[in-house]
């Protein structure tokens, strides 16, 4: 008997970590660059460009849009089946299986928006490649600042609770004390990173 | 003097497919007085507020010690045992509707035999007879003893929310089961059952189950423990074949 939904549920929780994560983290990384002004950001833009076309292709194809389809399309399903009752049970953990679900929600949304935009018709259809100049004339817009803060919040969190329920998941932390640890050290990441986004974020407005 | 009244406000139900309604109740305020025996006063007089006279209120309940776990339902939103949920330390008027995680057979009075049939999946149960001689019973492992203990204090009454999961509470007797010195022998059959659809992997951390459990059972504890021995199984299903 193969368990396909259990091997299914496990390859979900590994992609979202280890795959999305550094994901996440490198993204995280290059636009922090922009902290530093607009040659620093188009610096490391460009250093990506070093990589040869086809290689860059194939990792984005196989590191970014596979794992990201599935672990969206298969998160969604996982999401359609959950009952969230945070005004029933106020406990923290039962607050964070809710913004787990609810930050999902919004970032299918928001990176069919993300990803399609600046990656498929900016950089994709136009050919225009993605420097500080592009990114700041993008921003421009504060509706555009607003959903793009809250887009780099809700994946930041979906990942640092998601570090703490990974450790559940594979019986890492498995009494209360150690769970406990990892939910406030993955939550202290989570401040910390969504720091850095807003840091990076005003450097647009700075320079 | 005017006696003291406690006020109950049940979602009542005439059947399996039948809509909820709510009524409500006036009981004699009585020192130590708790749901079940509210319950009881209200079957002797099933006369609303309104003065209208209704069928009786039915729900379950039997050792009124929390042992059984039949008493399971809704109070004020929380799913809790009846018979210890005292009148003086809930919020009044005091609400009760039936645990909507089971089918509902009338009033409060709840279909669980889903969490039997999950017990019979994760084979709850140590296999004694065989081609062997039945001997004394062996000795338990003095060292997981007191979680033994402790887990077999679950009493089924389904306050953990049971879905489309299997639930927390026959998926954590899988890992009492797994630790008996006889039990430990059919381990593989049980971490593969729990490997299925809705078993184990359907469980989404939120831990609402530890915090309502009326037997204090570490239930996320021997979830995370059942997680690590669902992938150790996993890792022997595709390796050692």
């Amino acid at each position: 008997m193969f368990h396909t939904t259990f091997y299914l549920r496990r390859l979900h929780s590994l992609c979202g970590l280890l795959v999305l994560g550094i994901v996440l983290f490198e993204h995280i990384f290059t636009n922090s660059m922009a902290i530093f002004g607009p040659a620093a950001l188009n610096g490391a833009l460009e250093m990506m460009e070093l990589i040869p076309k086809p290689i860059f292709l194939g990792l984005e194809v196989c590191g970014i849009a596979i794992p990201l389809l599935f672990h969206g399309i298969y998160g969604i399903y996982i999401a359609l089946q959950a009952n969230n009752n945070p005004q029933r049970f106020k406990y923290i953990r039962n607050w964070n299986f809710t913004l787990q679900r609810w930050t999902a929600w919004f970032l299918v949304v928001f990176l069919v928006w993300h990803v399609g935009y600046l990656r498929l018709y900016v950089k994709g259809v136009t050919g225009t490649p993605i420097s500080f100049e592009l990114l700041q004339n993008f921003f421009q817009n504060p509706v555009v600042v607003f959903l793009y803060v809250i887009g780099m919040w809700a994946a930041i969190f979906h990942f640092c609770n998601g570090i703490t329920t990974f450790c559940m998941t594979w019986g890492i932390t498995k009494g209360p004390r150690s769970q406990n640890v990892i939910g406030i050290i993955s939550m202290g990441l989570c401040a910390a990173l969504c720091l850095v986004t807003l840091v990076f974020m005003a450097s647009y407005f700075m320079y | 003097m005017a006696e003291k009244k406690v006020r109950f406000i049940i979602e009542r139900q005439d059947g399996p497919n039948e809509k909820p309604y709510n009524q409500e109740f006036d009981v004699d305020y009585r020192p130590g007085l708790n749901v079940v025996a509210a319950l009881m006063e209200i079957q002797k007089n099933p006369v609303t507020v309104d003065g209208k006279k209704v069928a009786p209120v039915t729900w379950e309940c039997n050792c009124l010690e929390k042992v059984c776990g039949a008493c399971m339902m809704v109070i004020n939103g929380v799913a809790r045992q009846a018979c210890c949920a005292l009148v003086d330390e809930i919020q009044q008027p005091i609400h009760l509707q039936p645990a909507r995680t089971f089918p509902v057979i009338r009033d409060l009075l709840i279909d669980r035999s889903v969490m039997f049939e999950s017990l019979k999946k994760i084979m709850g149960w140590i296999e004694l007879d065989g081609s062997w001689e039945v001997k004394d019973a062996p000795i338990q492992n003095p060292y997981t003893a007191q979680t033994a203990y402790e887990i077999s204090h679950c009493m089924t009454c389904g306050c953990c929310p049971q879905s489309d999961f299997i639930g927390p509470a026959p998926t954590v007797q899988a890992y009492l089961f797994n630790l008996h010195p006889l039990g430990k022998f059919d381990a593989p059959k049980r971490l593969n059952a729990l490997m299925e659809k809705g078993g184990i992997t359907s469980c989404g951390n939120s831990q609402n189950c530890v915090e309502v459990c009326p037997k204090s059972i570490k239930l996320t504890t021997y979830l995370a423990q059942l997680n690590r021995d669902v992938n150790k199984q996993a890792l022997r299903n595709i390796f050692n074949k």
